[in-house]
């Protein structure tokens, strides 16, 4: 089955080395009969047409090679890879394993990783160079190689220091890759420290978009079993079936918060421990800080903890600074509509304030580029039984490293 | 609708000019010229008539959006541009193109679902073995190159039915005018905006006097109007800036006067319409079932 580039998606690769273009030609001009395409759909007369697609997408193909494996997970493995004529230029090629005799289709993982990152292009979000089938018929994502690890391990690894103009370096290429969803109308709803990517330059890249959707149309439903649970928002706990870019704030907030404190801010067992949780550190959602919160279908209170104020944020993050305090606040409004917007979050007076972030060559890092194989291989890993009734990827506390 | 049109796939990668298209297409009947004379098929826009009738039915039993039936119709279009259609088994690219744009739409049904319905519908064509349905997709996805966000016009109408201050039956009428252009070449030659403003010119300057349910498509309640001179006048309504026809039309030529929406590749887009509905009149679903079979069952495209 041939993928035919119909123009790539790269800048680094939309030139045709004049190599191929003969090679084309050749194959235009006398169709090998080797056509071993068994397709089902496209059949009788070789065809030079075909002939030609598959050479083309051969002539992607060949632009890489494969190399060791960096992980596997079980819908798909990670590979290195580098360009054929540049092996100093390394990739990472995601080989989706198109489940054995084609019995489910591709998973909505895969197509949604496939859909959004053909579309969505900024520095903060990791590069989809190509797509290519292999002979066995899998589909090959070629990804921006990323072998700083993720932002998780950073955070866990004890021999790493960090301070907050660290902490403002990576938080602002976190905003600025969800702003850039949000300005095109798409949500992530995965944001979590170990779906954050750090290139060889330190940059962070927002990557894993298996969950990702498009903005719905108002009134149109969405699953709230979204967003890995200690990052997940109070809305979608309660159940809110229509919501908006704010998920992805929230999210991004715990990420400041574990940045700042090293270990997650509220680590829930269950769903409902969730609930608790937040509600003991910001205080509990009711009618009058969150006018409607009571009609959401799961919505459940005993307690009532009163709101927390200003205090507790400067109390509890210190290393923030004042005014970092009172971003993480504007971030973890519980009312999502109170919440402040990805662009909000970029105009916050913080990034101005001293200390200026980190520059990216001076950010703290480690080497290595096993987690990378790791992290991209969990990328539609975790995700496909229940597709359809239940898309969330719930955190493995067993396996949890 | 995802990510920004004028960086999308679809800007940069699937829209044609009508020279383009025209040529995509010749080069893929001088492949095949035998398949060409030994099966013909009728216009493509009675095959897409044929097809998109064949999704609603697919869609019927479950509960599918308008938009993913709009998306899986652009999908056989992009993929006809790729493949000569007398080499495959169109019922299963559109059954394919309809599981796939559901997925794409964020109202995915299961495979098995899928292929159950079709193989209902087409007892002869779609065989019980689901692993062609996967793998169909495969191809689609590769011929599409990846590529598979679809803008849609529906989205500028609703934005603009306040601006405009359109009526219900205005935007019902358009909303229609779109599910029609799906029949035509327009959704690979024209940007959505431009189809939206077509569809809201239409829906205003050719309202039926006799307001109601026009269903799915627009033809029944436009055909007549539209070809008993309207068209004329609407263009001359167009290019009178001066404004002497009625006031609600006068408004709409103002705001295209303010907007520069480019009005040639509107007044295309009415032109095609227009040539749609006159087509429509010679459709006989019996006629497509019957040409297509033939050719599925002599060529053996249903293995």
């Amino acid at each position: 089955m041939a993928l035919s580039p119909f123009g790539s998606r790269s800048p680094a690769v939309t030139v045709a080395s004049p190599n191929s273009a003969l090679r084309l030609k050749a194959a235009a001009a006398a169709p090998q009969n080797a056509s071993a395409s068994t397709s089902t759909i496209i059949r009788s007369d070789p065809n030079p047409e075909r002939e030609l697609a598959e050479q083309l997408n051969d002539d992607i193909r060949r632009k890489y090679v494969k190399g060791k494996k960096l992980g596997e997970g079980t819908y798909a493995i990670v590979y290195l890879g580098n360009y054929r004529d540049d092996p100093s230029s390394l990739v990472a090629i995601k080989k989706i394993k198109v489940n054995a005799e084609y019995k489910d289709g591709l998973t909505m993982d895969a197509i949604r990783e496939v859909k959004y990152l053909q579309e969505l292009s900024h520095r903060n979000i990791i590069a989809l160079h190509d797509v290519f089938s292999s002979k066995d018929q899998n589909l090959n994502l070629v990804l921006e190689f990323l072998p700083g690890g993720d932002l998780e391990m950073l955070i866990k690894d004890g021999d790493i220091h960090y301070g907050a103009a660290d902490i403002k370096a990576w938080m602002g290429m976190l905003a600025r890759g969800v702003w850039f969803c949000h300005e095109n109308f798409v949500l992530h709803r995965d944001i979590k420290p170990n779906n954050l990517l750090i290139g060889a330059d330190g940059e962070v890249k927002l990557a894993d978009f298996g969950l990702a959707r498009s903005f719905a149309d108002p009134y149109l439903n969405m699953t709230h079993q979204v967003i890995t649970r200690w990052y997940r928002p109070p809305e979608l706990l309660f159940g809110a079936r229509q919501y908006s870019g704010a998920v992805d704030v929230w999210s991004m907030g715990m990420v400041f918060a574990e940045l700042l404190l090293r270990v997650p801010l509220l680590a829930g067992m269950s769903d409902l421990d969730q609930i608790t949780k937040i509600c003991e550190a910001f205080g509990t959602p009711t009618e009058e800080n969150w006018p409607g919160v009571t009609q959401l279908p799961n919505y459940v209170t005993d307690k009532v903890v009163p709101l927390q104020g200003r205090d507790f944020f400067l109390r509890q993050f210190p290393t923030a600074g004042p005014v970092g305090a009172d971003l993480l606040m504007s971030m973890c409004v519980l009312d999502p509509r109170k919440r402040a917007t990805a662009l909000q979050v970029l105009q916050h007076r913080w990034w101005t304030t001293e200390p200026r972030p980190t520059n990216n060559e001076d950010l703290p890092r480690k080497s290595g580029t096993k987690k990378m194989g790791d992290d991209l291989a969990r990328v539609g890993g975790e995700t496909d039984e229940g597709l359809f009734k239940n898309a969330a990827r719930q955190l493995d506390f067993g396996g949890k490293k | 609708m995802a990510a920004n049109y004028w960086a999308s796939t679809q800007r940069r990668h699937w829209l044609f000019t009508r020279e383009k298209l025209a040529e995509v297409r010749d080069r893929l009947r001088d492949q095949d010229k035998a398949s060409h004379s030994q099966f013909p098929l009728p216009d493509q826009r009675l095959l897409n008539i044929y097809f998109n009738q064949q999704l609603i039915k697919l869609g019927k039993r479950m509960s599918t959006r308008q938009q993913a039936i709009a998306t899986a119709q652009v999908y056989l279009k992009r993929f006809y541009t790729k493949n000569e259609i007398r080499q495959t088994n169109p019922y299963l690219v559109l059954t394919t193109a309809f599981y796939l744009a559901c997925k794409m739409e964020e109202c995915p049904q299961h495979i098995r679902f899928v292929a159950g319905e079709a193989r209902g519908l087409y007892p002869e064509f779609i065989t019980p073995d689901v692993a062609k349905l996967g793998e169909c997709e495969f191809a689609l996805i590769s011929e599409m190159s990846s590529q598979l966000i679809v803008h849609h016009p529906y989205r500028t109408l609703s934005e603009l039915q306040n601006e405009l201050a359109l009526s219900s039956d205005e935007v019902a009428l358009a909303w229609s005018v779109i599910n029609d252009h799906y029949l035509t070449d327009l959704p690979l030659l024209h940007p959505p905006h431009i189809i939206a403003v077509m569809a809201i010119i239409v829906a205003v300057v050719f309202k039926p006097s006799h307001p109601g349910n026009f269903g799915n498509s627009a033809q029944s309640a436009l055909a007549g109007v539209m070809r008993d001179g309207g068209g004329m006048g609407m263009l001359a309504a167009l290019s009178d800036k001066s404004g002497s026809g009625p006031p609600r039309i006068q408004n709409l030529v103002q705001w295209l006067a303010e907007s520069e929406v480019d009005i040639k590749a509107v007044i295309e887009c009415t032109q095609e319409l227009l040539s749609l509905y006159e087509v429509w009149e010679q459709y006989n679903e019996k006629h497509c079932k019957e040409l297509i079979g033939r050719m599925v069952r002599t060529k053996n495209l249903d293995k």
